[in-house]
């Protein structure tokens, strides 16, 4: 053997250790390690009881796992104000903590689901996951009908597991309050750590399809919202539900409860509509709309306003104005308030916001057709037992002439 | 479909390809049989029908584990681990008879390979399943790139370190630089896996470690490729021989794959591109373009040299063009779809905006699978239609082949020193 074949020997056996310790090395350094620090962050920053998954969470998890959601669904925010514009806060150590394997994906087809919780209302979610083009028809996932019997609104097991997992993502961030976040900022100890303050920058969740319910008004809309470039984003967006001649009667409307509104058989004033654009309609499947731009709601505003079914409404047989006053104050005043602006001093209570009638008038068939069957899903209960049909009649005109915004003339516009 | 497809690529295709070249390359590479023809269809057997049979019909049936490039159950890891331990014995020992010394760099890659993915695969694929969250993604992190880094690309390039010389005729530009190339790739990929979760709450430390290393990365395959480069020079554009045609298109892919892995690990380029197509580009210009063109050439350069192998030139060829261009094609367009897709997400616009975009990339892309597809099928009929022995008669230069002129080539030319 000559002295190169040697010292060759040697440096190869050397080189062989080096690349065994640079294997070792990278799991210690990039695995084990920050496996360390994630725990102490863990331990520092998780709230001291966070809510733990239920039972059937936990199943929904397994399902959410086995049909490959994590493949076109990320559930990670990273670090960055794009992440954090559209989702929310990035995703911190502790909130994974019960996530054994972790779902975290690595490409994003649908949105990222970290915060998804309390974004959708649990029927939007089965009908999503019955037939997801039949609600939102551009998109290209799959749908999971395997998961119930037959129709949206009849899941099974395993559907139901699934929603109820998708409904508690975020949950525990969430429920941890300004108080929890405190905490994990002081656990954190990182004033100067710019990247690591992002996490408490900003909402929690940050979904522009989140329902809110408040009076707060929507910012203003243009005001002369173009009526083509609303019809086309009302056949793409709404029409799935609320039906493309506005009957309330769209495929993905059909497991809904309460049902989608029937924009048909209502005047809205423009800022009845731009209010449920950009704050959605809590306690119903309607999201908001909010990462639409002005010019794009101003122009959906034309097209619902558009819609009202124009027929001649017969009017208020004189007898009938006393009567109505009468039974509106002595029934309605509750929820639906005194001037009909849907702030009776029950309102606040209940789950869904009545409806505001100086914003929006009804015709007068639908009028009679909610109080004598009421909007399932709703406060709002059928008054057959309590009301004759002169008394619903004249509260139907009653809430009628309640209406105090003239909507920019449908006629005319159609 | 897609558990069934990442793992179907990695251990069905590229592994059995992989495994197919060993029998041809370690007899010639170390100057004798592997260990036992017996344990060959033992490992034969419990690769296709005790891993990848079990592995689809339970992912398919629900059971699987929810982590990408690892989605075999837990009981198929096990058997896979099994069979890369009989692997390392069937193949490994004949190198170290004439001492390390001797060595050519594909052996080197082939001990490397064999080596290091048995210990990867149970870290990869065992580990993450008992950790939550954020520690069980630092590990999936690393695996999945020493999936590509320390089994994918050390049996692809002991391939083309393989094909090379013996189909021009040469031996390799520079032994040390092979070597040099060979322990910095091995240095090197395992720290790279953390560039998955770029600003995510792993800590800044581990991630800034694998951007750096991933830019070295990049350095050292343009060591690789150019020492490959410079070895096939002379050869054209487009060699005559196919198995050279396709190694050295598979290395040209490597250089640009690699380059564009450390171009995507850098933090300002990350955050646009992350979660979009254009990584799924980058994963099919690595699996396909590098780790499958290596792969092919390996099969059709092994098919060239067997008398009772049958051989279609045509097909081959076919096979070659309709990968290179559905290759090409799909990388195009998932390139620019990712791009259309980081632009519209950082804009604020509607998500479903982001979707209804992208829809054209992914019509054209499922046109182009079908050209992928057609050219597997090709290569298919190639090495299983036309004469027995038909690639031996197709081979360039048949007069200086021959098993026994091909080991001065493969030398490691320690003189070069």
């Amino acid at each position: 053997m000559s002295r190169t074949g040697r010292a060759l020997r040697m440096s190869y056996l050397v080189a062989s250790v080096a690349g065994v310790a640079f294997f070792a090395l990278s799991v210690a350094l990039l695995g084990m390690w920050p496996a360390r620090v994630l725990d102490a962050q863990t331990a520092a920053m998780a709230p001291k009881h966070p809510l733990e998954p239920t039972t059937s969470e936990k199943r929904g998890r397994a399902i959410y796992a086995r049909e490959g959601c994590a493949y076109c669904h990320t559930q990670q925010i990273r670090y960055l104000h794009a992440d954090m514009a559209r989702f929310g806060a990035p995703t911190l150590a502790w909130e994974t903590r019960r996530d054994t394997p972790q779902l975290w994906g690595t490409r994003r087809i649908g949105p990222d689901l970290s915060r998804v919780g309390g974004v959708r209302s649990l029927d939007w979610q089965y009908g999503h996951l019955f037939a997801p083009r039949a609600i939102v028809p551009a998109s290209v996932m799959p749908g999971f009908p395997a998961l119930f019997a037959g129709a949206p609104d009849r899941p099974r097991q395993d559907a139901r597991d699934l929603v109820a997992y998708l409904d508690s993502l975020g949950r525990a961030r969430e429920l941890a309050g300004p108080e929890g976040e405190a905490h994990a900022r002081e656990g954190c100890n990182c004033p100067d750590d710019e990247m690591a303050q992002m996490a408490f920058e900003g909402p929690l969740n940050a979904s522009p399809a989140r329902a809110r319910r408040t009076s707060e008004a929507p910012p203003a809309l243009a005001p002369n919202g173009d009526r083509a470039r609303g019809t086309q984003l009302y056949a793409e967006h709404c029409a799935t539900c609320h039906g493309p001649t506005g009957n309330g009667d769209g495929p993905g409307g059909s497991g809904l409860v309460p049902s989608p509104a029937k924009l048909a058989e209502h005047e809205y004033a423009t800022e009845r509509v731009s209010a449920a654009l950009w704050h959605g309609v809590a306690g119903s499947a309607m999201p908001a709309w909010r990462d639409y731009s002005a010019a794009d709601r101003a122009a959906l505003a034309v097209a619902v306003q558009g819609l009202a079914a124009v027929r001649p409404e017969p009017d208020v047989p004189a007898h009938l104005v006393p009567l109505g006053q009468q039974v509106y104050a002595a029934n309605c005043v509750q929820c639906h308030g005194a001037s009909g602006d849907g702030r009776g001093p029950a309102a606040d209570k209940l789950p869904m916001a009545p409806a505001n009638f100086t914003a929006q008038r009804l015709s007068l068939t639908e009028a009679l057709r909610v109080l004598r069957e009421g909007l399932h899903g709703s406060p709002m209960a059928p008054w057959t037992t309590r009301l004759t049909d002169a008394e619903r009649l004249a509260a139907a005109h009653y809430v009628r002439s309640l209406f105090r915004v003239a909507a920019p003339a449908p006629a005319e516009a159609r | 479909m897609r558990y069934a497809h990442t793992q179907g690529i990695m251990l069905g295709w590229l592994a059995n390809a992989f495994f197919a070249f060993l029998y041809h390359a370690v007899p010639i590479l170390s100057g004798r049989r592997v260990t036992s023809a017996r344990l060959g269809v033992w490992i034969f057997a419990l690769w296709n029908f005790a891993v990848m049979l079990p592995g689809w019909v339970l992912v398919l049936a629900g059971v699987s584990q929810p982590l990408e490039w690892a989605e075999f159950p837990i009981v198929v890891d096990v058997v896979v681990v099994a069979v890369l331990a009989l692997a390392v014995v069937q193949f490994l020992p004949g190198f170290f008879r004439r001492g390390v010394e001797s060595l050519y760099v594909s052996s080197w890659y082939i001990i490397g390979g064999l080596v290091f993915t048995l210990l990867s695969y149970p870290m990869g694929n065992l580990v993450p399943e008992f950790l939550p969250g954020a520690a069980g993604a630092a590990i999936s992190g690393l695996w999945i790139h020493d999936a590509v880094g320390l089994f994918v690309t050390p049996m692809a390039l002991a391939i083309i370190y393989f094909v090379i010389p013996v189909a021009t005729g040469r031996p390799i530009f520079s032994h040390f630089l092979s070597m040099l190339g060979f322990w910095l790739l091995f240095f090197l990929y395992p720290l790279n896996g953390t560039h998955h979760y770029i600003y995510s709450v792993l800590p800044m430390a581990a991630q800034l470690t694998a951007i750096v290393a991933s830019a070295l990365l990049g350095v050292t395959v343009v060591i690789v490729v150019t020492n490959l480069f410079l070895s096939m020079r002379g050869a054209g554009l487009l060699p005559r021989d196919p198995a050279l045609r396709f190694v050295g298109t598979g290395t040209f892919f490597y250089v640009i794959v690699s380059l564009q892995g450390s171009a995507q690990a850098q933090m300002s380029v990350n955050q646009t591109v992350h979660f979009t197509d254009w990584v799924v580009a980058h994963s099919h210009l690595a699996m396909l373009g590098f780790g499958s063109f290596a792969a092919a050439g390996g099969l059709v350069h092994a098919w060239q040299r067997m008398p009772e192998a049958r051989y279609n030139a045509a097909a081959i060829t076919w096979a070659y063009w309709l990968l290179v261009v559905g290759l090409v094609g799909m990388v195009v367009d998932l390139t620019i779809g990712g791009l259309v897709q980081g632009e519209l997400w950082k804009s604020g616009a509607p998500w479903i905006d982001s979707v209804a975009a992208s829809r054209v990339y992914w019509v054209a892309r499922a046109h182009i699978g079908s050209i992928l597809a057609a050219g597997f099928i090709a290569l298919l009929v190639g090495l299983t239609t036309g004469p027995r022995g038909g690639g031996m008669a197709v081979r360039p230069a048949p007069a200086a082949g021959g098993h026994d002129n091909v080991a001065p080539r493969l030398a490691p030319a320690t003189e070069a020193l």
